[in-house]
């Protein structure tokens, strides 16, 4: 009996020996990713600094990476292995010992790769590939943890940030006292795994194993104290009260303050530019979209004849990954009701080309006036390399009687080409309102939605034959083969009932004109749906493949037989084919030439749909 | 005593993120064969001969200088006790570098290496740098597995070889350092197809290769 109680403690005890390790884990982590970050950031800078942008005209004879202008004779620039874009002499990287070279970004873009370890999460996706890119064990322990226990513990991955806000380390040690209470439910999962585990490792002889079992007496306790407490690493257990409010230390200034917010949170847990995060809104609920917002986007509004300018200004906190808009003021506004002469305006911002209710944002009211003033902040938790693929739509609305509103303006700023770094475009700033863009604009502002796809391309023979087939190099590689995850899509065009029956069609047109189609299944009543669908093009060489073109398309099937629906297409490769919408694409196109550029490596991609 | 030491590594790994790489090395093998004591030697120089068992898991951090990089080190110690093997193996995934250690004075635990090879190869990625270890090397007495046998079995299993002892600090550095680079030139491998010069690769030395690996096991 007294020995039952004694293993029943330690085991209790063991525990939260373990569990202090995942903790500790977590806090280094957390700092790794904040570490990351700062990396990709940077990383994401350069590529903007670089990206042909909607406000500057691309012109031909300009580096790619600094815009300088490239001579007839002397600096005429050089194309980059990499990235296939023509650079100045002094935006290129020699490589060590070599006269080889690569961009800036190019250069960056395989440091980061290195520096992240992102170079072992892609080797290691390839053996286990359905499993998360990212994830640690001890990320899993913990959350199976919390799963049984069904007690929030400490949030599953809180976000990288190392600001020291804390949140009352007292509550977080009341919390640990609790652990007791779940230990029971910890215990199942344990012996549940290992007893799996047993039949799998039997060939294990561990002799000592059985002998340290028995042995797990109280004495056995204590000289693990006495151990302990001679390493800083390991947590002394008997002394855990003295020791543990360190630990909770420096895993409390891991956990900011933003998990108070719920609304937020799922931003957080997805704060790796994984599939998940950039589909985060998948989740959403087509239920959610406020009816008011629907009909306003439906074109169910009065028009004023726009008039006036609003004063805002944009800032981006790259820490905590928060846009933040001031709304100061208005002025010259239309009229809402022109012959009563009443205005009741208020502003409302979008991040396009997500048009949910989740990504609306709204002032108060001002009721009659024209030149009403807000000084409100709207935020947005956003990624910066989500930023990037973003535009800012600010528009200013009249509450009328019974709800009816009026649009009395707009403005539209793509984020692409904010220097967020530049304390100058942090300023207030006037900017004229315009009316609803017309639809043949509309191609110009992308709104049929977004597709995530992971390309990888799957190159069997060694890496000098394939220097030689970028290189030009007559190599015919019958073998190659296009790999391409169609993850899923969202902001679709639904259907009146808020979902689709949607399915992808790919179609790669090599540079003989022949077309290579393939279909994906269709994911039925799906609002954002995920295909997870993999498309194989066989038979297709790197040279091949960098002029040909990739048609992505995006079908609701059509119910009683008539024509399926196209929601929208992404087009990737073979320049001449991207019609007019080269400066949207820069982005894509940059990853799609990473693609190319780096064969065996998925590359994760959004691709804007038109 | 105890609570001076955890602030101070409180501090030290939650504000340095001084380093260019990070590196996540896994050392296991049977209970006892001194895997702790083996990180414990690395991680802080010190030696305890008291055996006590790890309790699931456990890890320390260490950033070196090599290669003209600084290199943070999470280096999980595992429990070679059987019952923790699920969460053990849970690990295997995240790491890049596996130390495998047995006991030269304990023939059950060399025995067992051909098994921890193949929980390797089914719980980590394709490409787990893997050296094979055995310890207390300073035990010629009762050594019971000759260096020949280790040596011989990790070329079977295409592993790099070290007898070390964690007691009197022979080989123990020189392990760690050697995985690193190992784990460096398969990291430029897995980035070659782009340019092999970036990250200095030496082509290196093939694991199977017989000749490389610098063997240096312990003099006594």
């Amino acid at each position: 009996m007294a020995r039952e109680v004694s293993l029943n403690s330690l085991q209790e005890l063991e525990r939260e020996v373990i569990l202090q390790v995942l903790y500790r884990d977590q806090a280094v982590q957390n700092i790794e990713e904040e570490r990351i970050r700062k990396l990709k950031t940077h990383l994401q800078h350069l590529r903007w600094k670089g990206a042909k942008s909607v406000s500057q005209e691309y012109r031909e004879n300009s580096c790619a990476r600094c815009h300088q202008e490239l001579g007839l004779l002397l600096n005429r620039g050089a194309v980059c292995q990499g990235c296939s874009h023509r650079v100045c002499s002094e935006c290129r990287v020699f490589l060590r010992k070599t006269r080889a070279w690569k961009c800036t970004v190019c250069f960056e873009d395989r440091n980061v790769k290195i520096k992240t370890g992102e170079w072992f999460f892609e080797e290691r996706a390839k053996k286990f590939p359905t499993e998360g890119k990212h994830g640690t064990a001890g990320a899993k322990l913990l959350q199976s943890y919390q799963e049984l226990s069904k007690i929030s513990v400490v949030p599953p991955t809180p976000p990288p940030l190392s600001e020291s806000q804390c949140s009352g380390s007292s509550h977080r040690l009341q919390e640990l006292g609790q652990f007791k209470g779940f230990n029971k439910s910890v215990e199942n999962l344990f012996l549940s795994v290992t007893t799996h585990m047993k039949k799998l490792s039997k060939s294990q002889n561990d002799m000592t194993s059985d002998k340290q079992l028995l042995a797990t007496g109280p004495r056995q306790c204590a000289s693990r104290t006495e151990r302990r407490s001679q390493s800083d690493t390991a947590i002394n257990v008997t002394t855990r009260k003295a020791s543990a409010p360190d630990i909770l230390k420096s895993l409390n200034q891991e956990s900011p303050k933003r998990h108070t917010n719920p609304v937020l949170k799922q931003e957080d847990l997805s704060s790796r530019p994984t599939p998940s995060a950039v589909f985060s809104g998948g989740l959403r609920h087509a239920s959610l979209i406020s009816i008011n917002s629907t009909c306003t986007e439906m074109g169910n509004f009065d028009n004023a004849n726009v008039s006036g300018e609003i004063e805002f200004a944009i800032r981006y906190c790259f820490k905590t990954c928060s846009l933040e808009i001031c709304i100061k003021a208005c002025k010259n506004l239309a009229y809402g009701e022109e012959k009563k002469k009443k205005c009741n305006p208020y502003v409302k911002t979008y991040l396009l080309p997500d048009r949910s209710s989740q990504g609306k944002r709204k002032t108060g009211i001002q009721k009659n006036t024209v030149d009403p003033t807000f000084q409100e902040t709207l935020k947005y938790e956003v990624e910066p390399a989500q930023l990037a693929t973003r535009w800012l739509q600010v528009s200013v609305w009249h509450l009328g009687t019974l709800t009816r509103r009026v649009f009395l303006g707009e403005v539209t700023i793509p984020l692409a080409t904010w220097d967020f770094e530049d304390s100058t475009t942090q300023c207030f700033c006037w900017y004229p309102l315009r009316a609803k863009a017309e639809k043949v604009d509309d191609s110009i502002l992308p709104n049929n939605g977004e597709l995530a796809v992971r390309a990888k391309l799957v190159f069997p023979a060694g890496p000098r034959k394939f220097q030689e087939a970028l290189e030009g190099t007559d190599w015919p590689s019958p073998n190659g083969q296009l790999c391409l995850v169609v993850l899923g899509a969202k902001n679709l065009p639904v259907r009146s009932d808020g979902t689709l029956n949607s399915f992808v069609k790919g179609c790669l047109t090599l540079p003989d004109q022949h077309k290579l189609k393939l279909k994906s299944p269709v994911a039925k009543k799906q609002a954002c749906p995920r295909w997870q669908h993999s498309f194989v093009f066989n038979g297709v060489s790197p040279s091949q493949l960098r002029q040909s073109s990739l048609e992505l398309t995006v079908w609701d099937q059509a119910i009683f037989g008539v024509s399926d629906r196209l929601l929208g297409e992404a087009r990737l490769g073979s320049k001449e084919n991207v019609a007019g919408g080269r400066d949207m694409c820069s982005q894509s196109e940059l990853q799609w030439q990473k693609v190319l550029s780096s064969p065996n490596l998925w590359t994760d991609m959004t691709l804007v749909l038109h | 005593m105890a609570s001076a030491t955890d602030s101070r590594y409180g501090q030290k790994e939650s504000s340095d993120q001084n380093f260019d790489y990070m590196f996540k090395i896994l050392i296991i093998g049977n209970s006892s064969v001194g895997k702790t004591s083996f990180l414990f030697r690395y991680a802080d120089d010190s030696f305890t001969p008291a055996f006590v068992s790890t309790v699931g898991i456990d890890f320390k951090v260490k950033t070196i200088y090599r290669n003209d990089k600084r290199i943070k080190l999470q280096i999980w110690d595992t429990a070679g006790q059987e019952r923790y093997r699920t969460i053990t193996t849970a690990y295997y995934r995240g790491a890049m570098g596996f130390i495998l250690m047995y006991d030269i004075t304990n023939e059950e635990s060399f025995n067992a290496v051909q098994d921890w090879s193949t929980q390797i190869k089914t719980y980590s990625w394709d490409n787990a740098q893997v050296l094979l270890v055995g310890n207390k090397c300073d035990m010629e007495d009762e050594r019971v597995v000759s260096s020949e046998r280790g040596r011989q079995l990790a070329d079977h299993l295409g592993f790099e070889f070290f007898e070390a002892s964690a007691k009197d600090n022979i080989n123990v550095k020189q392990t760690f350092e050697r995985l690193v680079d190992v784990i460096c030139e398969k990291m430029s491998e897995s980035l070659d197809t782009a340019d092999p010069a970036v990250t200095g690769a030496k082509q290196g030395p093939q694991l199977t290769d017989q000749q490389a690996p610098p063997h240096q096991d312990c003099a006594c």
